[in-house]
C-alpha cells in the first residue's frame, strides 16, 4: 500500500515536470494536393485543438492575394491550385502564423 | 485452557532497518541539497539574475532603433511536439524605442511581407521572448531576419547570420545533413 502511495507521488511528480512544454501552443498547418487541380490545408495548434474559421489566404509570390480563405468547421480549406506560383498562410494572428511554399506541399 | 505465544525472531531486514533509520532519514534529507546549486543558478536564469539568457548575442541594429538579443540556453533546438523543433531567444529593447516599437518579429530567412514577419516576441520589453521554429532543412548559413514595427506604423529589419545568433543551432543543422 505504501510502495502503491510512493509511486502514485512519485508519478504526479514527473507529469508535473513533463507538463511545462505542453503549456504553449503554437500554429500548425499542413497542405498536401488531393488531386492534380485540388489542394487541401488543414490547420489546428500544437495543443491538440483545432481552427475553425481561422484564415488562411493564398498568395502570389507578387504578394496578391489568390484565394482569401477561412477554414471550414473541419479545420481544413480545399482550393483549385492556382497558375501563378504561391504560398499558403496559415494566419492565426500577428506572429502566430505559418507559411508553406508551394514547393513543400506534397503531390497526390 | 493454556495458551503459549512463542515470539518469532525479528527477520534480519527488520533488524536492519531498526538499527539504521534515524541515519538512512538523515542521507534522503541530504540529497536535495546536491540539486541546489543546478536549481539557484535556473532560478537566476528565469528571473534574469543571469542575464537576457545563457549566451548573449549582441546589441542589433534596427533602423532607427535596436534590440539586445541572447539564446535562452546555449543549445540545439529542441523537439517540441508535433510543431517540430524549436529554438528560445530573448530580446531587450534600447530603452528609447521601448515606447516607439508596437512588435518584435524574428523569422528564418528574409520575410515576404509584415504578415508573414514570423514569429512575435512577447513579455515586457526589457526581457521579451519567442520560440523560433527552425525546419531541420533550414540551410547552416541561412540568416536570422529581425522585424521591428512601430506605433507610427513604420516597419525596420536587419539580419545577422545563424551562425552568429546560435551557433549550437547551426552545428546542429549541420548534423542533421540537409534532410527534407
Amino acid at each position: 500500500m505504501t510502495l502503491r502511495t510512493y509511486l502514485n507521488g512519485l508519478a504526479l511528480l514527473l507529469c508535473a515536470g513533463a507538463s511545462s512544454n505542453a503549456l504553449a501552443h503554437n500554429p500548425m498547418c499542413e497542405c498536401k494536393a488531393i488531386d492534380a487541380e485540388q489542394i487541401q490545408c488543414t490547420g489546428g495548434f500544437s495543443d491538440g485543438s483545432g481552427a475553425p474559421g481561422v484564415t488562411l489566404d493564398v498568395i502570389g509570390y507578387d504578394e496578391t492575394i489568390l484565394v482569401p480563405g477561412k477554414l471550414g468547421a473541419d479545420s481544413t480549406l480545399t482550393f483549385k491550385k492556382p497558375n501563378a506560383e504561391f504560398y499558403v498562410l496559415f494566419d492565426a494572428g500577428p506572429g502566430h502564423v505559418v507559411e508553406i511554399d508551394q514547393a513543400d506541399i506534397e503531390a497526390p | 485452557m493454556s495458551s503459549s505465544t512463542t515470539a518469532t525472531p525479528p527477520s534480519r531486514l527488520s533488524l536492519f532497518w531498526h538499527k539504521w533509520r534515524f541515519h538512512i532519514n538523515v542521507l534522503l534529507l541530504l540529497i536535495p541539497l546536491g540539486f541546489m546549486p543546478k536549481y539557484f543558478s535556473e532560478a537566476a536564469l528565469f528571473r534574469g539574475d543571469a542575464g537576457l539568457g545563457e549566451r548573449e548575442v549582441g546589441e542589433v541594429q534596427v533602423g532607427p532603433w535596436s534590440l539586445r538579443l541572447a539564446e535562452f540556453r546555449d543549445e540545439a533546438p529542441r523537439l517540441n511536439g508535433p510543431v517540430g523543433h524549436m529554438k528560445h531567444f530573448n530580446a531587450a529593447l534600447c530603452q528609447s524605442c521601448i515606447s516607439q516599437v508596437k512588435a518584435t518579429y524574428l523569422r528564418i530567412g528574409k520575410p515576404r511581407s509584415l504578415r508573414a514577419a514570423g514569429v512575435i516576441f512577447f513579455g515586457s520589453p526589457y526581457r521579451m521572448g519567442a520560440l523560433l521554429p527552425v525546419p531541420q532543412k533550414t540551410r547552416p548559413d541561412a540568416e536570422l531576419w529581425i522585424t521591428l514595427e512601430g506605433w507610427d506604423g513604420s516597419m525596420h529589419q536587419a539580419s545577422i547570420p545563424l551562425s552568429q545568433a546560435s551557433p549550437a543551432t547551426v552545428a546542429w543543422l549541420k548534423s542533421q545533413g540537409n534532410r527534407p
